[in-house]
C-alpha cells in the first residue's frame, strides 16, 4: 500500500470555499444589459403567444383539430424541461461527482413546470370522455383521465418546486448571510433558519432523496398518462405496450439535452467556465448517446412488431404515423433523435468538447419537437375517436399562424421564466460545489497526477 | 543488430518511479525503458512513454466485414430461393436488419480481438528477459538496447538506482 | 460504510489461486453429485429422442413448455456478465472488481445450457441444422430469414462468441499469474494460453481500452439477443398475450434482474467454500443490491404495462387467458408466488440495509429472484398457448412429465458443474483487477474524519 496521505492535496477548483460562494452570488444578484435585452424579448413573444391562445379558447373548444399544436407544445415541455429535472435526481442517485456545478441548472426546469401546467388546462376542456372509446381507464368514470392526469400533473409540478426550495436551502441562507446579495430580508424567511447543523444536513439530503425519488416515479407516470391518454387512445386501433415507456424515454433523451444545452450557454455566455467543465459535457454526453439508442430501440420494437404482424389495425397506426400521412414529419424525428446525434457523439474527441455534445443535443431537441407534433396532432385530428380501427386517415393538419404563435410564444415563455428563476435563486448549487471541493483532491501519484475521489457514503 | 535488454526489479513503485530519473541521468530517456507490472498503473506513473495504437481500427474493418458478409447471405439466399411466408417481402428489409446487425457486431468482435492480440504484440514466444516475481508486486523496467557497452551502461544506472536485482 | 482492506500482491495471489492450487475433498464430492444428476438429465434426453416426444408432456396447443422456459430463462441468466462486467465498466463502479469474471463465465455457460434447450425440444436435433445451416437439399428450400426462430442462433452464437472471446481476453493477465506460480503439467497449458504476457505498459493500456471498446460493442448484441428470444413469442399474433410491442424491453430488463441475481448466488455459495471474506464484502452486497431495486422496480413496471395494455384492447380471447393466468388454480398460485417470490418479497427485503449487508438474507433473496422469474417465464408462454385457439374445446392444459422435470433440473445442475470446474482451471475472481483495486485506495482527511476515496486519471 502506497503511503501517500502526508501530501498536500489541492481542491479542483482553484479558489477557497468563500470565493466560490461569492462568486456565484455575486453573479446572481447583477444582471447586465444583454440579460434585459433578451428577457424582453422574449417576454414579447410570451405575450404573443398568450394572445393565440386566448383568441384560440374563444373559438371554442369544439374542434379538437384546432388543439393539436397546444397539445404538442404541451408534450414537448413535458418531455424537455419538466424531464430536464430528472438529470439532477439521476445523477445524484448515483452519487457522480461532476453533477454539482449541474445540480440547480436541472432543477430549476421546475418552475417552467408550473407554466407547462397552465398550458395542460385547456386541453381538459378539448379530451374527450374515455365512455365508449378503449382508453386506460377501462370502465372507470368517463373523466378519468381529466382528473387524474390533473392530479398528476400538479403533484408533479409541487414536487419539483418542493425539490427545488428543499435542495437550495442552503444557498438561500448563504444569500441572507451574504454581504454581496441584495434583498437579503427576503432570503431570511426563505431559509427557515438553516444553519448548517449536522441534524439539518441529515434531513436534507434525505428529504431531497425522497423528493428526488417521489418525482421520478411522478414523471414516469405523468410520461404514461398524458402520453396515452392524450395521443394513443385518441386514435383508434392504436395499442401500444412500449409507448407509454418510448415517451419516457424521449423525455430522459431530451431532458439531458435541455440540460446540455444550457450549460453551454452558461459556459460560453454566463461566464460560468470556471465551474461547468468539460467533464460535465463528457458525462451527459456518455449517457445522451445511450438515451440515444434506447429511443431506437424502443421505437424499433414498436415499428417492428407491427411490421412483422401486419394486422389491419397495426398497418393503419403504421401508416397515418409513420409510412403515410405525417412521414416527411416522422423522417426528420428519426433522423434527428437517433442516426444525427449518434453518429455526432461516438467520437471521443467531439465528446470532450462542449460543441460537439451542445450540437447533438440541439439536434435533439427540434427532432423531439417533430416528434411532439407528429404524436399529438395526428391524435386530435381524429373526428371519432370511438371507433374500434383508423379506417380512413385524416389529412395531416398543417400548423396555422395562432398555432406557430402559440409554440414560438411558449417556447419563449419556457426561458423567460427559467431566467427569471435564475434573479431569485443561484443557477449553481454553491453548497453542493463546495461539497465536491471538499471531497475531490488532486493528488500526486509517482509521476503523475490523478483525482481523488471521496466516497464517504 | 538485434536489441538486447536488460531487466531491473524494484520491490516499489516509489523505487522504480526514481529508477526512471537515474536512467535519463544516464542518457537513457523514455524511448529505450518499459516498465513491467502485475496490475495495471495509472498512465505516466512512472514517466513512461504514451503509448500509441491503432485499436479503434480494427472493429471498423471487422463491422464492415461482418455487414458486408451478414447482407450478402441473407439477401443472396432469399432470392436464390424465393418463398414468400406470411406476406412479407422477399427482401424483407427490417429481418435482415437483425441478421445484418449480429452479423456486424460479430465481425467487430472478432477483428477487435485481433487486433487487441496484434496490439499488444502478442503472442511472444519468449519471455525473457522477464521475472516471476513481478506478479508478485515487483515493478520491472525493461531497457533496451542495441549495443553491448549500452547495456552495461544501463545495468550500472539500475543499480545505482537500489535495484532489488538485475537479470539479463 | 466501506469495510477496506489491504493486502500484499503475494496475498491476493495466494487467495485467489487456491481455488487452482488446493485440492479439497468437498470439490470433487460436489462435482460428482452434480455430475450424476447432469448425466440423469442426459439420460432423460436420450430417452425421449428414442422413444418419442410423447414421453413429455407436450401436445396441442401447447407445444412448447419447460424446455423453451428453460431455454428463456438460461438466455436470461447469460445477460448478468454483460450488465456487470460491460456497464459497470463503463460507469466506473469500483464495487464490480470481485464480480464481472464469475459472471462473465456464468453468461457464457449459460448460453451454452440454454442452447441445448432447443436442441432437446425438437425432438429430433440433428434436424436442427436442417433450418440453421445454408445449405440445399434437393428439396430446394433454405432458412427462412423472416422468421425469429432463425434470428435467436444468429443472435445467440453472436454473443456467445463475443463473450468468450471477452472472457479470454481479459483473463490472459491472470493466466500469466498462474503460469508463474504453478508446476507441472498445468504450466505448458498456462505458458500457452498466456499468449507470452508480460504485464508491460502498452499490455496493461490495451487491456483497459480493449475492456473498453468490447463492452461497448458487446452491450449492444446484449441487448439484441434477448429481444430477439422474446420476439420468438412477441412476433406472433395467433397466440394471446404474446404480440405485445413490450416484449423486447421487458424480456431484456427480467433477464437482468435474473442474471444479477444468479451472479450474487454464486458469488455467496462460492465465498466461503474458496476463503474469499476478503474479496466480496458486505458492501458489494450492498451495491448490487441497490442496483437490483432499480432493475427489478423497472422491471416491474413493463410487467404493470404488459398486463394493462395486454386488457386495453378488451378482447375476449385475451380476457379469458388473463382470467387463467391469475384467477384459475394452479396457474393463479403460480402467479401469486411468481409475483411474491420475484418481486414483492426480495426487493421490499432489500430496502433494509441489515439485509443487504447480509450474506444469508442476500442468498435468500437471490434464489427468490430466479425462482420468481423462472415461473414467470411459464406464465407467459404456456397459458397463452392453452388458451390459444379461438375455440374453447380446442383449449388444452400442460402437465410436465418427469423426463422435463430432469431435464431442467440438470441443467441448473450442469452450469453450476461447469462454473466450479472452472474455477479450477482459471481464477474466478479477477487478479488484475484487485490488485488494481487496491492500487486505487485513497484516503482524503476532512478535519478528524479519514474519507476512504478513490484515485482516478484526469
Amino acid at each position: 500500500m502506497h503511503e501517500l496521505h502526508h501530501l498536500p492535496m489541492p481542491a479542483v477548483i482553484d479558489l477557497t470555499q468563500k470565493e466560490v460562494a461569492e462568486d456565484i452570488i455575486r453573479r446572481q444578484s447583477e444582471a447586465g444589459p444583454k440579460f434585459k435585452k433578451i428577457t424582453s424579448l422574449l417576454a414579447v413573444l410570451f405575450a404573443v403567444g398568450i394572445v393565440s391562445i386566448v383568441m384560440r379558447i374563444a373559438d371554442g373548444f369544439g374542434d379538437r383539430n384546432t388543439w393539436g399544436y397546444h397539445a404538442a407544445i404541451f408534450g414537448y415541455m413535458l418531455i424537455t424541461a419538466q424531464s430536464a429535472v430528472l438529470v439532477s435526481i439521476g445523477l445524484r442517485m448515483v452519487k457522480a461527482h461532476w453533477r454539482r456545478p449541474l445540480a440547480r441548472v436541472s432543477e430549476l426546469f421546475a418552475i417552467v413546470g408550473v407554466l407547462n401546467f397552465i398550458i395542460y388546462i385547456p386541453l381538459l376542456w378539448v379530451l374527450p370522455s374515455s365512455e365508449g372509446r378503449l382508453s386506460l381507464w377501462f370502465d372507470f368514470p368517463g373523466n378519468s383521465p381529466h382528473i387524474w392526469d390533473t392530479v398528476t400533473m400538479f403533484t408533479l409540478v409541487i414536487t419539483g418546486l418542493a425539490l427545488l426550495y428543499f435542495a437550495a436551502i442552503p444557498d438561500i441562507a448563504a444569500m441572507r448571510d451574504s454581504e454581496t446579495g441584495t434583498n437579503n430580508g427576503r432570503y431570511k424567511r426563505f431559509a427557515m433558519g438553516w444553519k448548517g447543523t449536522d441534524r439539518q444536513w441529515t434531513l436534507l439530503n434525505a428529504g431531497i432523496g425522497v423528493l428526488g425519488g417521489f418525482y421520478f416515479l411522478m414523471l414516469i407516470f405523468a410520461h404514461t398518462m398524458i402520453s396515452v391518454d392524450f395521443s394513443m387512445s385518441l386514435i383508434p386501433g392504436w395499442k401500444d405496450a412500449i409507448f407509454p415507456t418510448f415517451h419516457a424515454l424521449s423525455g430522459i433523451q431530451s431532458g439531458i439535452a435541455t440540460v446540455i444545452v444550457t450549460l453551454f450557454i452558461l459556459r460560453r455566455y454566463g461566464g460560468l467556465s470556471t465551474y461547468i467543465e468539460i467533464d460535465q459535457f463528457w458525462g451527459l454526453s456518455k449517457i445522451l448517446i445511450a438515451t440515444c439508442l434506447l429511443w431506437f430501440y424502443f421505437w424499433w420494437s414498436s415499428f417492428f412488431t407491427y411490421w412483422y404482424g401486419r394486422t389491419p389495425a397495426e398497418q393503419a397506426v403504421l401508416n397515418y404515423l409513420m409510412v403515410d400521412t405525417y412521414r416527411p414529419l416522422f423522417m426528420l424525428t428519426w433522423v434527428m433523435c437517433f442516426p444525427a446525434p449518434f453518429l455526432i457523439l461516438i467520437w471521443n474527441a467531439v465528446r470532450k468538447t462542449d460543441w460537439g455534445p451542445t450540437l447533438a443535443a440541439s439536434i435533439i431537441l427540434i427532432g423531439q419537437l417533430c416528434n411532439a407534433m407528429r404524436l399529438y396532432v395526428p391524435a386530435f385530428s381524429i373526428e371519432d375517436v370511438s371507433l374500434h380501427s383508423l379506417k380512413v386517415a385524416p389529412p395531416a393538419t398543417m400548423p396555422g399562424l395562432l398555432d406557430i404563435a402559440t409554440i414560438v410564444g411558449m417556447l419563449a415563455g419556457a426561458v423567460l421564466v427559467y431566467m427569471l428563476a435564475t434573479r431569485l435563486i443561484p443557477i449553481l448549487s454553491i453548497w453542493e460545489i463546495k461539497e465536491g471541493m471538499l471531497l475531490q483532491r488532486k493528488r500526486k501519484f509517482l509521476k503523475t497526477e490523478l483525482r481523488s475521489l471521496g466516497k464517504p457514503e | 543488430m538485434a536489441n538486447k535488454s536488460i531487466l531491473g526489479l524494484f520491490s516499489t513503485a516509489e523505487a522504480a518511479a526514481d529508477a526512471t530519473d537515474v536512467l535519463a541521468e544516464a542518457g537513457l530517456g523514455q524511448d529505450s525503458f518499459d516498465v513491467l507490472t502485475g496490475c495495471p498503473y495509472p498512465e505516466g506513473a512512472f514517466g513512461e512513454r504514451e503509448q500509441k495504437h491503432h485499436l479503434y481500427v480494427f472493429p471498423f474493418i471487422g463491422a464492415m466485414m461482418g455487414f458486408t458478409v451478414a447482407i450478402l447471405l441473407t439477401a443472396g439466399t432469399q432470392i436464390a430461393w424465393p418463398l414468400v411466408t406470411g406476406g412479407k417481402p422477399i427482401l424483407a428489409l427490417p429481418a435482415m436488419t437483425i441478421i445484418t446487425y449480429e452479423g456486424t457486431l460479430l465481425g467487430a468482435v472478432l477483428f477487435t480481438i485481433l487486433g487487441i492480440i496484434f496490439e499488444s504484440r502478442l503472442p511472444r514466444p519468449i519471455l525473457s528477459p522477464y521475472d516471476t516475481r513481478i506478479t508478485e508486486g515487483y515493478i520491472g523496467i525493461e531497457v533496451t538496447c542495441e549495443a553491448e557497452w549500452q547495456l552495461e551502461a544501463a545495468e550500472n544506472a539500475l543499480r545505482k538506482a537500489n535495484a532489488d536485482d538485475v537479470i539479463r | 460504510m466501506q469495510q477496506r482492506v489491504t493486502l500484499t500482491d503475494a496475498e491476493i495471489n495466494r487467495d485467489l489461486l487456491r481455488s487452482i492450487n488446493e485440492n479439497h475433498l468437498w470439490f470433487w464430492l460436489l462435482i460428482g453429485a452434480l455430475g450424476s444428476v447432469v448425466l440423469c438429465g442426459f439420460g432423460a434426453a436420450a430417452y425421449m429422442i428414442y422413444t418419442g416426444i410423447g414421453t413429455t408432456g407436450l401436445n396441442r396447443p401447447v407445444l412448447w413448455g419447460f424446455f423453451i422456459t428453460n431455454f428463456v430463462f438460461w438466455i436470461g441468466i447469460s445477460h448478468a456478465g454483460v450488465m456487470l462486467s460491460a456497464i459497470l465498466r463503463l460507469t466506473q463502479a469500483e464495487w464490480r472488481r470481485p464480480a464481472t469474471r464469475a459472471a462473465e463465465v456464468l453468461t457464457v455457460f449459460s448460453l451454452m445450457t440454454a442452447m441445448l434447450m432447443p436442441l432437446i425440444h425438437a425432438g429430433r436435433p440433428w434436424r436442427v441444422f436442417y433450418w440453421v445451416f445454408p445449405y440445399d437439399w434437393a428439396r430446394g428450400i433454405f432458412p427462412n430469414i423472416r422468421t425469429p426462430l432463425v434470428w435467436d442462433p444468429a443472435a445467440v452464437f453472436t454473443y456467445l462468441t463475443s463473450s468468450i472471446l471477452f472472457v479470454y481476453i481479459a483473463l490472459v493477465p491472470d493466466i500469466a499469474v498462474a503460469r508463474d506460480h504453478v508446476t507441472g503439467w498445468r504450466k505448458p497449458l498456462y505458458t500457452v494460453l498466456s499468449l507470452g504476457w508480460r504485464g508491460t505498459t502498452r499490455q496493461w493500456r490495451l487491456q483497459l481500452i480493449a475492456g473498453i471498446l468490447l463492452s461497448a460493442v458487446i452491450l449492444p448484441i446484449f441487448v439484441s439477443v434477448h429481444s430477439i428470444v422474446s420476439w420468438d413469442f412477441g412476433m406472433a399474433i395467433a397466440v394471446e398475450a404474446w404480440h405485445s410491442t413490450v416484449f423486447a424491453p421487458y424480456f431484456v430488463i427480467g433477464a437482468v434482474h435474473s442474471g444479477v441475481s444468479g451472479v450474487v448466488t454464486f458469488m455467496i455459495v462460492l465465498r466461503p467454500f474458496f476463503k474469499w471474506q476478503d474479496y466480496i464484502r458486505p458492501e458489494h452486497l450492498d451495491a448490487l443490491a441497490k442496483l437490483l431495486i432499480v432493475v427489478a422496480t423497472a422491471w416491474f413496471f413493463f410487467f404493470w404495462i404488459e398486463i394493462v395494455f395486454g386488457l386495453y384492447a378488451r378482447e375476449a380471447p385475451e380476457v379469458a387467458l388473463r382470467e387463467m393466468q391469475m384467477l384459475t388454480p394452479p396457474w393463479s398460485w403460480m402467479f401469486v408466488i411468481f409475483l411474491i417470490t420475484g418481486y414483492l418479497f426480495p426487493v421490499t427485503a432489500w430496502m433494509f440495509k441489515k439485509v443487504r449487508r447480509s450474506i444469508k438474507w442476500m442468498l435468500i433473496t437471490t434464489i427468490s429472484v430466479n425462482i420468481g422469474m423462472w415461473l414467470e417465464r411459464f406464465l407467459i408462454i404456456v397459458p397463452g398457448l392453452a388458451r390459444k385457439q379461438g375455440f374453447t374445446f380446442s383449449w388444452g392444459t400442460y402437465t410436465p412429465s418427469p423426463v422435463e422435470i430432469t431435464i431442467v433440473i440438470a441443467s441448473f445442475c450442469m452450469v453450476s458443474m461447469l462454473v466450479l470446474l472452472f474455477s479450477k482451471i482459471f481464477p474466478l475472481i479477477p487478479i488484475g483487477d484487485a490488485k488494481e483495486g487496491q492500487i486505487l485506495q485513497d484516503y482524503i482527511q476532512i478535519g478528524k474524519r479519514k474519507v476512504p476515496a478513490v484515485l482516478r486519471e484526469e
